[in-house]
């Protein structure tokens, strides 16, 4: 009897103990959120707003029943790429990786996943993205990154186009009228006339944006008359182009000091009325030279001038869409892919491009009972994930120039022919870049003259552009 | 004293191997015994060295290998070797490589000792710790600014050094874009950088020359420059060759930071280095197998150079590094 007594209390012991022991570990298992590891530049834990941002994220994400933490991968700014490039070869490989550059290796080998099958099976990241995304996934589909476009054009301070009494340039011609008066007259009352009518960060390749097309250079492979592909830097209307830049430099219109500029010191010589027209790269971009701008001239606005026309066309410089340069990758080893895809879903989702355009409340926005009213943090934020093509903020963020900059790059979008070389072409392609940059500030310059042309022509053909060129033949056929 | 008793102490285990009782082991143990506080000092720089310098020459392997992500790596023997040597620009690159090193190793090499030498002669106290602070001063900026410092002061409209030249009645010099003039900035401005702070080993090694040695040369009726010269060079020779060796054996490593800051396309290919080509080319693409290819090329030849310059010194003063 003891026995049994015995007998019976421990199974009904044991009974309770493993319907204990199966509560407590099934029951915190099923709760534990999801870790998600994302590296993304410029966005730490370390930084208050980030971290405030990631966790009105995760509440929105829970709500919809993704329980997720969002793991942020702390990577320095300075040197981003190689610092992402070293932790991926020792192989902590986070979820959701931000790629500048040097994604190719890894996607070769496996290791980012293709987004398109997953992309289609999204409620609302398929529908946010841009033509150009499109293009870009089909050619290379390891790289995401829904903004839009990045194309070089023109600013100029709205005050002293007026005082140059000039219409916006339709022109090459009446460009190169604007800058001459930009730099003949003193518009910043300084008591010298020190304005150079243009001026650009290292290399004319902010110029190359908005007067490409003007030259006839609609793609990075030309046919020549023959028929035959003939890259871009060694064509005729390259020269036609270069002699243009030749006589605004030589007119003083073009900054002399244009190649030994780097970023900081461009902006510079525009905000303190040294340089009349600079180049932005996109939106955001606009919006900064506008906010500082204004930081030193409190009432200046700034236009955005539409690319002139030239003597064979107008529009801006074709658009690479042979991959993204920069953007999402989701990592191949994640065991949390769907989890990933949903977190962009969100994010492209109306709630989550509300976060995304107007970042965290308290912070950069409040609200006054229906009203969003911005904080003065919101003209430094910028949409971690993505800018969905299909959504509208419910406040206007953008000055009327960086709304003009996104209407022309949807206007003037052309597709390039670039494409991407292996590997092994590396080497090639930086030789023969070289000679390129090094001749075409000879040229514009004035150290070297047209009649070496040819001379030109040859030696970038020997330092690696005819294996270029080979190789080109055998893609665009 | 202390030594006899020991040996004594240690001989009365009889029955101990040979090699523990008379060998290595044996005087490294009694070493450590003595010695453990010195050891235990030691031991984080032992660490970091292995750590982070011996550690990683066994990943150099990958120089022979396809990196893959998902193991194991692919054996290609010298394919990335290959790769290096058939650019169309390499030669290029290493002749680059070794005129700038050549010209930093005869004009900016010689430049601290001459500041030193000169430290030396300062008599005020005051006056030369003011100095001595003023030209450490520029060792502590990054070549971020002083890449925007030369910059600018070197610039053809606005610039100091343009101004002066114009003042002088002669034509501005376009320096940064000049393939003439560029290896001379990056001299000129490493040895700004450098010499002050570099000068600190030389003067230290002048302080610790002892004073006796100047009072005979000054009863022997020697003047200062005769005391320079027959006192203090021959004095600090050990620290010059030791430093001049040290200094071959980074023959090809010559300023990454400096020339990223100080090139523009126009006259890269005057100071395009194995370094700046190899992040180019190997960092930023991504191929990290050939930035080690070439990295692995560089240590090897900077051995040979310093084991060269160590038998060469060796052999003409005497003096070495080992």
């Amino acid at each position: 009897m003891p026995y049994n007594v015995s007998r019976r209390l421990v199974l009904k012991t044991g009974a309770a103990a493993a319907l204990l022991a199966s509560t407590i570990l099934s029951g915190p298992a099923s709760a534990a959120p999801v870790t998600i590891r994302v590296a993304l530049k410029d966005f730490l834990s370390t930084d208050p707003t980030a971290v405030a941002y990631v966790a009105q994220v995760e509440k929105a994400m829970a709500k919809r029943g993704h329980d997720i933490h969002i793991e942020l991968v702390d990577l320095p700014s300075s040197g981003y790429a190689d610092a992402l490039g070293i932790m991926l070869l020792s192989r902590d490989i986070p979820d959701l990786i931000y790629f500048q550059g040097g994604d190719e290796k890894f996607a070769s080998q496996g290791v980012l996943e293709d987004w398109r099958p997953y992309i289609e099976k999204t409620k609302y990241l398929k529908n946010a993205l841009y033509p150009h995304n499109k293009a870009r996934l089909d050619n290379y589909p390891y790289l995401l990154y829904v903004h839009p476009l990045r194309a070089w054009q023109p600013v100029v301070r709205e005050d002293w186009l007026k005082k140059a009494g000039a219409k916006p340039p339709e022109t090459t011609k009446a460009f190169a009228a604007l800058l001459r008066t930009l730099h003949e007259h003193d518009f910043d009352n300084d008591g010298t006339k020190n304005t150079w009518g243009i001026t650009a960060a290292g290399s004319l390749e902010e110029l190359d944006g908005f007067l490409n097309p003007a030259f006839g250079i609609d793609a990075t492979w030309l046919k020549d008359e023959e028929g035959a592909w003939v890259n871009s830097q060694i064509s005729d209307e390259e020269r036609d182009k270069l002699k243009y830049y030749h006589q605004l430099f030589k007119d003083g219109l073009l900054d002399p000091e244009y190649i030994t500029l780097n970023w900081q010191t461009k902006e510079d010589k525009f905000y303190t009325g040294r340089a009349g027209v600079v180049s932005a790269s996109n939106a955001e971009n606009v919006v900064t030279y506008e906010t500082k701008m204004r930081a030193l001239h409190p009432d200046v606005s700034l236009t955005v001038l539409d690319p002139p026309l030239g003597p064979k066309g107008q529009g801006l410089a074709a658009v690479d869409v042979s991959k993204e340069s920069r953007g999402w990758a989701l990592s191949a080893l994640s065991e949390h892919k769907q989890e990933v895809v949903a977190l962009l879903d969100f994010m492209a989702s109306p709630e989550g491009q509300f976060m995304e355009r107007l970042g965290v409340p308290g912070i950069h926005y409040k609200k006054e009972g229906d009203q969003i009213k911005p904080l003065a943090a919101l003209g430094s934020w910028e949409s971690p994930f993505l800018v969905a093509s299909n959504y509208d903020p419910p406040i206007e963020l953008l000055p009327a120039s960086a709304e003009k900059y996104i209407d022309n790059t949807q206007r003037y979008f052309l597709a390039d022919n670039k494409f991407s070389y292996p590997p092994e072409y590396a080497a090639a392609l930086d030789a023969a870049t070289n000679v390129y940059n090094a001749f075409a500030y000879e040229l514009v310059s004035g150290k070297a003259n047209f009649d070496q042309w040819d001379d030109y022509v040859a030696q970038w053909k020997s330092s690696g552009g005819s294996q270029l060129t080979e190789y080109a033949k055998q893609v665009l056929k | 004293m202390s030594t006899i008793s020991e040996h004594k102490k240690i001989s009365q285990y009889g029955n101990v191997p040979n090699l523990v009782q008379d060998g290595l082991v044996e005087r490294w143990v009694r070493s450590a015994k003595r010695w453990w506080p010195f050891y235990l000092m030691l031991a984080p720089g032992i660490i970091y060295f292995f750590v982070y310098h011996y550690m990683p020459i066994w990943e150099a392997r990958i120089a022979f290998e396809q990196l893959r992500i998902i193991p194991p790596n692919v054996w290609v023997g010298l394919q990335h070797f290959a790769a290096l040597a058939s650019s169309p620009i390499f030669l290029q690159v290493l002749l680059n490589t070794v005129i700038i090193s050549v010209m930093k190793l005869v004009f900016v090499f010689p430049v601290p000792i001459i500041v030193a030498l000169l430290l030396n002669e300062v008599r005020t106290p005051g006056y030369r710790k003011i100095v001595q602070s003023v030209i450490y001063l520029p060792h502590y900026l990054s070549w971020v600014v002083i890449g925007g410092i030369t910059i600018a002061v070197l610039s053809p409209t606005d610039g100091a050094v343009n101004d002066i030249i114009s003042w002088m009645g002669f034509q501005p010099v376009p320096f940064m874009t000049d393939a003439g003039s560029i290896r001379w900035v990056v001299v000129f401005s490493e040895m700004w950088r450098s010499a002050g702070w570099d000068s600190l080993l030389y003067f230290a090694a002048i302080i610790g020359i002892n004073p006796e040695l100047y009072e005979a040369a000054e009863i022997d009726g020697a003047g200062r420059w005769q005391k320079i010269r027959h006192v203090t060079i021959p004095s600090i020779a050990p620290t010059i060759a030791t430093l001049f060796i040290l200094n071959v054996g980074l023959f090809f490593s010559t300023g990454l930071d400096q020339i990223l800051n100080l090139t523009n396309p126009v006259i890269r290919s005057q100071i395009d280095i194995v370094d700046t080509y190899v992040y180019r080319i190997g960092l930023q693409t991504g191929q990290f197998e050939l930035a080690t290819a070439a990295g692995l090329l560089k240590g090897f030849v900077g051995m040979v150079l310093i084991v060269a310059a160590h038998l060469a010194s060796k052999r003409l003063t005497g003096k070495g590094i080992w």
